[in-house]
This record gives C-alpha cells, sequence and structure tokens, in this order.
C-alpha cells in the first residue's frame, strides 16, 4: 500500500514538472512573440500619421536591441553590428524615405535554448510606398537569435536567409 | 515548387541544372555544361549573361519562366533541394 501512494506521489510530482516546463517554455515563447509585435508596430509609419509620436516609436526601437545587434543580409553596404541608439538612427533615416510603411511578422518557429538565449526563424512580409514610388511587397525569410536581459528578450542579431543564390 | 519562406510563401520555377552541373546564360540562351539548352517554354526572350557556374552538393538550379524582367530583377539561382516542396501536376 504504502508503494502504491509513493508511486502515486512520484507520478504527481512529474506530472506537475513536466506542466511547470511546458508553462515556463509557452510563456516566454509568448514573451518573444510580443516583442516580435512590438518591432513592427514600432516601424510601420501611416500616411497623416503624427510626427511627434512616429519620432517617439522610433526612439523606443532601440528598446528592442541588445548592445551590438548584428544585421547579417547579401548587401555588405548594410551588415554589421549596431549599437541601440545606430539602430534608431537608421530606422528613423529609412522610413523619411517612405510614405507608408507595414512590417508584419509570421510563421514564427521559437527554439528557447539554454541560458537565455533564443533562436527564432520566421517570415517579414515588408509592404509599403516609397516617396514617389509604385507600391511594393517585399518578403524574407530571417532567422534571428534573442538575449534575455532582466526579464525583457533583446534582438541580438538578424540574418536574412539566401534562398536562392545566382 | 521553392519554399521561400516560413509555411505559405513558395516561388514556382523550373529546375535547369543538378548538382555538380555547370550553368550559364550566353545573350539570354541557356547553357549547362556549356551545351545549349532549347527552352521552347520562354515566352519572352532576354539578354541575360551570367558567368559560368557549378551547381554545389545537395542544391538545383532553378530559373523561372519569365525572362522579360532585368536579370537582376529576377529571383533565381541555387537553392538547397530542402526547400523543394511540390512540382505541378500538369
Amino acid at each position: 500500500m504504502v508503494k502504491v501512494k509513493t508511486l502515486i506521489i512520484f507520478a504527481l510530482v512529474a506530472i506537475i514538472g513536466i506542466f511547470t516546463v511546458i508553462y515556463f517554455f509557452q510563456s516566454e515563447k509568448s514573451k518573444i512573440k510580443k516583442r516580435f509585435k512590438l518591432l513592427g508596430e514600432r516601424v510601420c509609419k501611416e500616411p497623416g500619421e503624427n510626427k511627434l509620436n512616429r519620432a517617439l516609436k522610433i526612439q523606443k526601437i532601440r528598446t528592442l536591441f541588445a548592445e551590438n545587434c548584428e544585421l547579417k543580409t547579401h548587401i555588405p553596404s548594410i551588415s554589421g553590428d549596431y549599437s541601440p541608439q545606430e539602430i534608431s538612427t537608421l530606422a528613423a533615416s529609412a522610413l523619411s524615405r517612405f510614405s507608408k510603411l507595414s512590417l508584419r511578422f509570421y510563421d514564427l518557429d521559437i527554439d528557447i535554448q539554454k541560458d537565455g538565449i533564443a533562436k527564432v526563424t520566421f517570415t517579414a512580409m515588408l509592404t509599403g510606398k516609397l516617396i514617389g514610388e509604385e507600391n511594393f511587397d517585399e518578403t524574407y525569410e530571417l532567422e534571428s537569435v534573442l538575449y534575455k536581459v532582466q526579464d525583457s528578450w533583446l534582438f541580438k542579431s538578424f540574418e536574412v536567409i539566401e534562398v536562392l543564390r545566382k | 515548387m521553392v519554399r521561400f519562406a516560413g509555411k505559405k510563401v513558395a516561388l514556382l520555377k523550373r529546375v535547369v541544372a543538378l548538382e555538380g552541373e555547370r550553368v550559364e546564360f550566353r545573350h539570354g540562351k541557356l547553357f549547362v555544361n556549356g551545351k545549349k539548352i532549347d527552352e521552347p517554354y520562354v515566352r519572352y526572350p532576354s539578354d541575360w549573361n551570367l558567368q559560368p557556374r557549378q551547381v554545389e552538393k545537395n542544391t538545383v538550379y532553378v530559373v523561372g519562366d519569365n525572362r522579360s524582367v532585368p536579370i537582376e530583377n529576377h529571383h533565381f539561382g541555387q537553392t538547397s533541394i530542402k526547400r523543394i516542396i511540390g512540382m505541378p501536376l500538369w
């Protein structure tokens, strides 16, 4: 009888442990998804948007990035390491060329690794209009690494996956 | 069909060369291993020029049929065979 009780207690502890781990990872994944959503919201630009609001949004972009975020693309001129302030400056400069811009993320595949590091593969869809030019619609697959710093997930790197190489 | 991004974005391309083969364009004409390939499916001629290159291991070389755009604006090239997700049925 005692043996059965011991087994039941072990089983309960194991089940609680499994659910705790699942809950923890789900909760962390949810936080990471929110980070991506926030990045998209801060980058987007609507025609007629209040300039002060936009400036504040751009300034806040830097709070999403870790020190020295690395950008890897097939375009050497924009690849490199950027500080959070440089990212805000770069975003402000790039956004000034658009009359409207939307950045959305899909198919986030999140792999939480040890020591507060997460690797995320995702699709980024960029739609909008360059000032004086036609609408555009671009899609990319990317990989990003995020570090957890004081309960916040910060972007540490972005790499554009080269699907077709001429 | 080549998986381009995520689960939903795919490109429809034609496989023109396999791993180990050499592919190039000369004045819009496709050459594989130095042999000109007849491409009746290409409706609009191009003036593309691309230096010969060897297709790497576990990849194939894909090109679309619409060659009316400048070479730098056309999505084509070497891609992993793992990204091939299907083919047209007819």
